[in-house]
């Protein structure tokens, strides 16, 4: 494909218009983040996997930089070269270019450069109000463009972190899991693991050194550690110190001693990851499984059900929503409320907007500590692609 | 455009070698065609096969661009440089020379990291003492890549080394490695260790087709009369 047809051009930003007088009109202010970024910030946020799908390159001062594969982290940076502090509630919108890889045999709807077209929302006091604000602006903009129909998914991964939260395992295990979210078969891998007795065996670790560390004792594991590794002619290279080494040895031999997950708690964990229900029938399902799985959960299923009225009370059909608990693992940084809109003809492999909630995003890229953070984006040429299907 | 096979092979060193002599053993001669340090070449009796002898790397390059229709090389390079390497290349036959396995490898000194799944907990202290994630050193960034995000590996960065890989945690530019070994040896001689789960693939160089290359009934005809000679099932 070489550039957008002339035709597409005029169309695209007529509706770029009507999108973003929308945006503007409910007092997001319009901004244009710069679209070459530096890639250390998105490599941070994302991981190694951004490579996978961004053009990542060199320039001639050896700086690794990216061409943005979307715009809420630009949107991020923008907001903290305002803002340092991050002590400001700030709402802005935009309408640009992102580029992402598409291997060769890519269908039209994954265009490797499109524009978006989309909101973010920093500082709100009130989560669920600010979620539900995001999506009901994105739906009205949607509208306004001419799509008569969609399908909405969500998820909330907010409630996946409160359940484990709650459960009771050494927090090792915890973040062990929350890696894992978003590849089901080494999640369910991993849960099998840690209810099964050994959680981790220790058999693998040099045996007599492990039982000689105090962990009461750093400073004495430390130097066993690096007369261990005297012992066995082993020399110290890098950067990674001989305490570092002995904090990992008595984290092997804590999870070694440590009693397995029960296998309600997997069982619990389990049944949460494989909920696929109408959004409307999620809160008393959870509630009904979960019975007392613990304050943080309850807590996080009644912030669900609010949103979900707030959604309703602002015309959202929200008996037509879908839920699925596994719905946002793909995307490394949403923390809460996530959500797609599919139109049919395209599928749910191509959305046409989507967004989330992102509460410690701001962080990553360098605010002094977490802020509360929502936002969606519009696939403008999809989008296009849809309304004139319709039409014709 | 010609209508001929093309056929890529290594040119120079043991690899070049290796590959004549697989031949050979099927009774196909290879002859460079031109002046002696020239890079055409063809196989006696079949006058549409055009033998190109350009260097391993670049024989990958070829095939999935389609200027090639068949080369020998190695694995490693196929999967890291064939995005989706199922729909542009077929391995036709692993050919017993060129191993190298590509391996993560670790300071010997890190007693407490076995398999990667160890790497997890290790990298989270260390992003907490040092502010910054684990430094991957390696040419093999999108095998890397996949193989470790695969493990569900997420804080680390990779940084690419086009040489001297395994001297790169001594010297403190990277944390561990992805390297090629074939003994191990020079793992070893740099205090390092290969995970019990981190040998990523056992490379071998390949008979590899093309399957973009442009196809025309002569070259298919040459490619079924080679493969045939080769002992191998038609594929073209």
């Amino acid at each position: 494909m070489v550039g957008a047809q002339p035709a597409n051009f005029e169309a695209l930003e007529a509706q770029a218009r009507t999108l973003l007088a929308i945006f503007i009109a409910s007092g997001y202010e319009a901004v244009a983040p710069d679209i070459i970024q530096p890639a250390g910030v998105f490599l941070d946020v994302v991981g190694e996997a951004l490579r996978g799908r961004t053009y990542v390159f060199t320039d001639l001062n050896g700086e690794e930089m990216c061409l943005r594969p979307d715009l809420t982290v630009p949107t991020c940076r923008l907001y903290l070269a305002r803002h340092p502090q991050a002590d400001r509630e700030a709402f802005y919108s935009y309408n640009g270019p992102a580029f992402r890889f598409q291997p060769v045999g890519a269908g039209a709807s994954h265009p490797r450069e499109f524009r978006q077209a989309g909101i973010e929302a920093f500082g709100g006091a009130d989560a669920g109000e600010a979620d539900a604000r995001t999506l009901v602006l994105i739906l009205r903009a949607l509208q306004q463009a001419g799509l008569s129909k969609w399908r909405l998914q969500t998820g909330d991964v907010g409630l996946f972190d409160a359940l484990l939260d709650d459960a009771n395992m050494p927090e090792r295990w915890r973040r062990r899991l929350r890696d894992h979210f978003w590849r089901p078969d080494a999640l369910h891998a991993e849960l099998k693991r840690l209810s099964t007795e050994p959680a981790r065996s220790a058999a693998a670790f040099p045996r007599s050194l492990i039982d000689a560390l105090d962990p009461e004792d750093p400073a004495g594991a430390e130097n066993l550690v690096a007369a261990y590794l005297d012992e066995q002619g082993i020399e110290l290279i890098g950067a990674r110190t001989a305490a570092e080494i002995a904090e990992g040895l008595l984290g092997i031999a804590a999870d070694a001693k440590a009693p397995p997950l029960k296998p309600e708690t997997a069982a619990l964990i389990e049944s949460y990851v494989g909920t696929h229900l109408p959004a409307a029938e999620v809160a008393p399902a959870l509630r009904r499984f979960a019975g007392s799985a613990g304050a943080g959960f309850a807590r996080a299923i009644d912030a669900y059900e609010r949103r979900l009225k707030l959604l309703a009370d602002s015309g959202v059909d929200v008996a037509s929503m879908e839920f699925s608990a596994e719905f946002g693992r793909n995307v490394g940084y949403y923390t809460g409320f996530v959500f797609e809109v599919i139109a049919e003809t395209l599928g749910a492999e191509s959305p046409v907007a989507g967004g989330g909630r992102y509460d410690s995003l701001l962080k990553a890229v360098g605010a002094p500590r977490n802020v509360s953070a929502v936002g969606a984006a519009i696939h403008t040429e999809r989008l296009l692609a849809v309304v004139r299907g319709a039409k014709a | 455009m010609s209508t001929h096979l093309t056929f890529a092979v290594p040119s120079k060193g043991r690899l070049m070698e290796q590959t004549a002599e697989f031949l050979a053993a099927s009774g196909v001669t290879l002859r460079k065609v031109g002046p002696e340090r020239g890079y055409r070449g063809e196989i006696e009796g079949f006058g549409n096969i055009d033998v190109a002898f350009i260097s391993a790397s670049e024989i990958v390059g070829a095939l999935n661009s389609g200027r090639a229709h068949i080369g020998v090389t190695g694995e490693d390079l196929v999967r890291e440089n064939i995005v989706n390497v199922d729909e542009r290349v077929e391995l036709v036959k692993p050919l017993g020379f060129g191993h190298a396995d590509v391996v993560v490898a670790v300071p010997a000194c890190w007693i407490d990291v076995n398999e990667v799944a160890d790497l997890e907990a290790a990298a989270a202290v260390f992003r907490r003492e040092h502010g910054r994630p684990f430094r991957v050193a390696t040419k093999y960034i999108n095998i890397t890549r996949r193989f470790l995000s695969g493990h569900g590996l997420a804080d680390y960065r990779i940084v690419e080394s086009l040489g001297a890989t395994e001297g790169t945690p001594a010297a403190g530019t990277a944390d561990l490695i992805v390297d090629i070994t074939s003994t191990g040896a020079t793992l070893v001689a740099n205090g390092l260790r290969v995970l019990n789960d981190g040998v990523i693939l056992k490379s071998e160089a390949n008979l590899v087709l093309s399957k973009v290359a442009d196809w025309s009934d002569t070259a298919k005809a040459a490619g079924n009369d080679l493969f045939t000679r080769l002992g191998l099932p038609n594929r073209v």
